[in-house]
């Protein structure tokens, strides 16, 4: 069954990019992790920000899944205002894997994305990053492995943490590390 | 062996991408809060750990000041090796200008492999972002004394105040190489900076008007590198004006007082030329 998926706005004025081709991303990664929800994308190209959310209407398969995200997002970084297919790929797999947690019993205590402490944040990326390293996404785990440090700390210990994170499949909402 | 090498010639490999100053400020989108007002002050922009989105501005301004280097070891060199050994006037620079420029072409080489490593400790692959060139056109002018104003004054006077707000970072996310490397490097552009200042100084010495045309081009290029307000004294700008750096550079109060004002200034019509553009596009 294809998912069906909506992204605003239809047409782009601020950076190239195309609506079609997001959505047919959107539907490739909803059919490679297994979402069958409808799916609203929203993305805001009057900024150059990355930042990026998820929003879940309730959790059954029948709920819309509305994902926002800020037009860096999306972007290839080596020509900028212009759309990068990997990075698009990352970022929405990012965003949809949170969505996919959020329709779990043991993530409804999890606030809503934008509600999220940057430790919070960073932990649930961290634990999403290693998922789409699996799925061949190509994250660079580097990148998240300095994001980590740099709310937990920089030690042995939090980089142990970190490599049990990335590694795991199976966590709830609360065995992600919260408090630095 | 070739003189006055144009931006275009530049050598790099296939992991690089160019870009110049035209085409970054046609876009249009800004992370600026439009609506914000000198009395309506909400969260800063200052680049440091707690934004949210740290690590990745973080790792952004470490890839431009990696090709930054990349660019100013060019410059350093160029100057070196374009003109002769002579009295400064006609084409010619004092020797021991000459030496103080390989010096800093030697400083340059060691800040671009350490920013190499520094990249590669933050999670940034080399030629992940593209490569704005105007360092490196700066340095371009036949007048020696124009590039000591636009590279030594205006473009290591900038890498002042990136390297303090890195450093900052540093500092304050506790990260153990970040704030060493960042602080070392600093040292060294201070330097640079104070070499230039003196240089030019020393060279017009006898003439003012070449002088004041230096001075103008420092203006210009300074202007270009507040990158639309990105530098400035207000918490809107995410890299801060370094003062007391500056000014053990040998930049004067006045001096750093008319940079802070082209910040400002850069920041505003950026504003307003976002404006413009979203409501051209309507969005």
């Amino acid at each position: 069954m294809t998912t069906h998926v909506t992204v605003m706005p239809e047409q782009f004025t601020l950076v190239a990019y195309d609506a079609n081709r997001i959505a047919a991303i959107v539907r490739d990664l909803a059919s490679l992790l297994g979402l069958s929800n409808p799916m609203a994308v929203e993305v805001d190209e009057r900024t150059p920000l990355s930042k990026m959310s998820a929003v879940v209407a309730g959790t059954s398969s029948d709920h819309t899944i509305t994902l926002r995200l800020q037009s860096g997002a999306l972007e290839d970084t080596k020509h900028l205002t212009n759309f990068s297919e990997a990075h698009a790929r990352r970022s929405l797999g990012q965003v949809m894997l949170r969505a996919k947690d959020r329709l779990r019993p043991d993530f409804a205590d999890a606030p809503d994305d934008l509600a999220l402490t940057n430790a919070q944040n960073t932990a649930w990326d961290v634990y999403c990053g290693g998922r789409l390293d699996r799925l061949g996404l190509d994250p660079i785990q580097q990148g998240y492995r300095y994001d980590f440090r740099n709310r937990f700390g920089f030690s042995d210990e939090v980089d142990c943490v970190f490599d049990q994170l990335w590694s795991a499949d199976d966590l709830g909402w609360h065995d992600l590390p919260t408090v630095p | 062996m070739r003189q006055f090498f144009p931006v275009e010639d530049l050598a790099r490999d296939d992991r690089f991408v160019q870009t110049n100053m035209a085409e970054r400020i046609s876009d249009t989108r800004s992370a600026v809060d439009l609506q914000r007002t000198a009395k309506s002050r909400g969260a800063s922009n200052r680049l440091t750990p707690d934004r949210h989105d740290a690590s990745d501005a973080a790792r952004s301004l470490m890839h431009g000041i990696m090709v930054g280097e990349i660019q100013a070891l060019e410059g350093a060199g160029r100057t070196a090796h374009d003109f002769d050994a002579g009295d400064g006037s006609e084409g010619t620079i004092p020797f021991e200008l000459k030496l103080d420029m390989a010096r800093q072409a030697w400083d340059e080489a060691r800040h671009v492999e350490i920013s190499v490593k520094l990249s590669d400790w933050m999670g940034t692959e080399i030629g992940q972002f593209q490569e704005n060139t105007v360092l490196f056109e700066a340095a371009c002018s036949n007048d020696p004394v124009l590039r000591l104003a636009g590279v030594n004054r205006a473009l290591e006077g900038l890498a002042i105040d990136v390297f303090t707000q890195m450093k900052e970072f540093g500092q304050l996310a506790d990260d153990p190489f970040l704030e060493f490397c960042e602080d070392w490097m600093l040292a060294d552009e201070v330097t640079h900076v104070k070499m230039g200042s003196d240089w030019l100084r020393r060279v017009t010495e006898n003439d003012p008007d070449r002088r004041a045309k230096a001075l103008d081009f420092q203006r210009v290029v300074d202007k270009l590198f507040s990158f639309g307000g990105a530098r400035g004294e207000s918490e809107e700008s995410p890299i801060g004006l370094a003062r007391r750096f500056r000014e053990l550079a040998g930049f004067t109060d006045d001096e750093v007082d008319t940079i802070a004002g082209m910040d400002h200034d850069a920041l505003e019509e950026r504003k307003e030329m976002v404006r413009l553009a979203r409501e051209t596009a309507g969005v």
